[in-house]
């Protein structure tokens, strides 16, 4: 082996003085050895770099941007004119829950049970009234894709980012809630 | 007009200076450190926190008139000592190998290409695995673009350990490489 050789790397990353840079560069010039040596520093440290830029992009995904909330309202609005225009119609109300039996009958006895149907034939008894629900599910889901593009300048967001705006649509086409998550 | 560019005559206190040099050092180093993180095994979310404080640090330190020299080697100091504080399971993700995750690969010219550069990546993967540690620390500083005396302060060592250990390393990547 070359007795430069072990100086060949500080050379390839300009860590040499520079009268020593000068003679190890004037003895690569001559040397077929460490010309085929420093060829390789180059190509491992290339790999290496791609290496780590893999790493990189498999494993750090871009966090959103402290900004990004203030738009969800421009994203909240374009979601929710393309919802009414397509799925408005096909919003109805929930079906009421089924009454839940299996979890009447396994309640201690001091919950005040149904009153005993008879008390129906009473004259003017009181129609049972249909139970209101009280809250209010969502029906369906439908998924619809805007490009980032769309509604965004170019390079507002970062490469790749994608998001998901979760909007709760109420029976009278009103927006309830809007949500965004990654 | 950006921070950075105010001209230097201007009579600033010392924080707005220090401040401005932050901002724009944050700008030049967040990848860098980030990708340095990253590659010793740290989730990008504790890699961006332990960024962020180490930024904040920078600034207390400026501020209360900290030395000015070599900042960037301070920044990756502080970075590498909270990442050996925060991790339990050193290097594992950097050691796993990225199967299926080369997609960039399959960019290449022709499928052969691709799958060459697929199994070069492999023995690169394989033979980073096998370094020491600390072979495998100096080069991630060096990929950074770290000066030797950088890559000494920041792990703890002499410049020419730093220089011995990268030679050693490299010759290694690149006899297992058949580069």
């Amino acid at each position: 082996m070359c007795e430069l050789q072990p100086k060949l790397l500080a050379w390839f990353d300009g860590e040499l003085a520079p009268d020593e840079a000068a003679a190890v560069e004037r003895h690569v010039a001559a040397c077929e050895d460490c010309r085929v040596q420093s060829a390789a520093f180059r190509k491992t440290s290339q790999a290496f770099n791609l290496y780590c830029d893999a790493v990189l992009s498999t494993h750090a995904k871009p966090k959103i941007p402290r900004w990004i909330p203030a738009l969800a309202g421009a994203a909240g609005l374009a979601a929710a004119a393309l919802l009414l225009a397509f799925a408005r119609t096909r919003v109805q109300q929930p079906p009421p829950a089924p009454a839940p039996v299996a979890a009447l009958n396994a309640l201690p006895v001091s919950v005040p049970q149904p009153a005993p149907r008879k008390t129906l034939h009473r004259k003017h008894a009181t129609p049972p009234v249909p139970r209101q629900v009280q809250q209010w599910q969502p029906v369906e889901t439908v998924e619809i894709a805007i490009p980032a593009e769309a509604m965004f300048a170019p390079g507002a967001l970062p490469e790749g980012l994608k998001f998901f705006a979760d909007m709760s649509i109420a029976p009278d086409g009103s927006v309830r809630q809007v949500r965004l998550r990654q | 007009m950006s921070d950075d560019s105010l001209p230097l005559a201007l009579p600033l206190p010392r924080w707005v200076d220090g401040t401005s040099e932050v901002t724009s050092l944050y700008r030049e180093l967040r990848k860098p450190l980030l990708r340095y993180l990253v590659c010793l095994g740290l989730s990008s979310d504790e890699a961006q926190d332990i960024i962020q404080d180490a930024f904040l640090r920078l600034q207390r330190h400026l501020a209360s008139g900290g030395a000015q020299e070599n900042i960037r080697g301070w920044l990756f100091r502080v970075a590498h000592n909270q990442a050996r504080n925060a991790q339990t399971t050193y290097h594992r993700r950097f050691a796993k190998p990225l199967d299926g995750e080369m997609d960039f690969l399959a960019e290449q010219a022709t499928p052969e290409q691709a799958v060459l550069e697929r199994e070069k990546f492999r023995r690169l993967a394989s033979a980073i695995r096998e370094l020491a540690e600390l072979e495998r620390e100096c080069l991630l500083l060096r990929a950074e673009g770290l000066r030797y005396r950088e890559i000494a302060e920041v792990l703890g060592l002499a410049t020419s350990t730093v220089g011995d250990t990268l030679e050693r390393a490299i010759r290694k990547l690149a006899e297992k490489c058949n580069v």
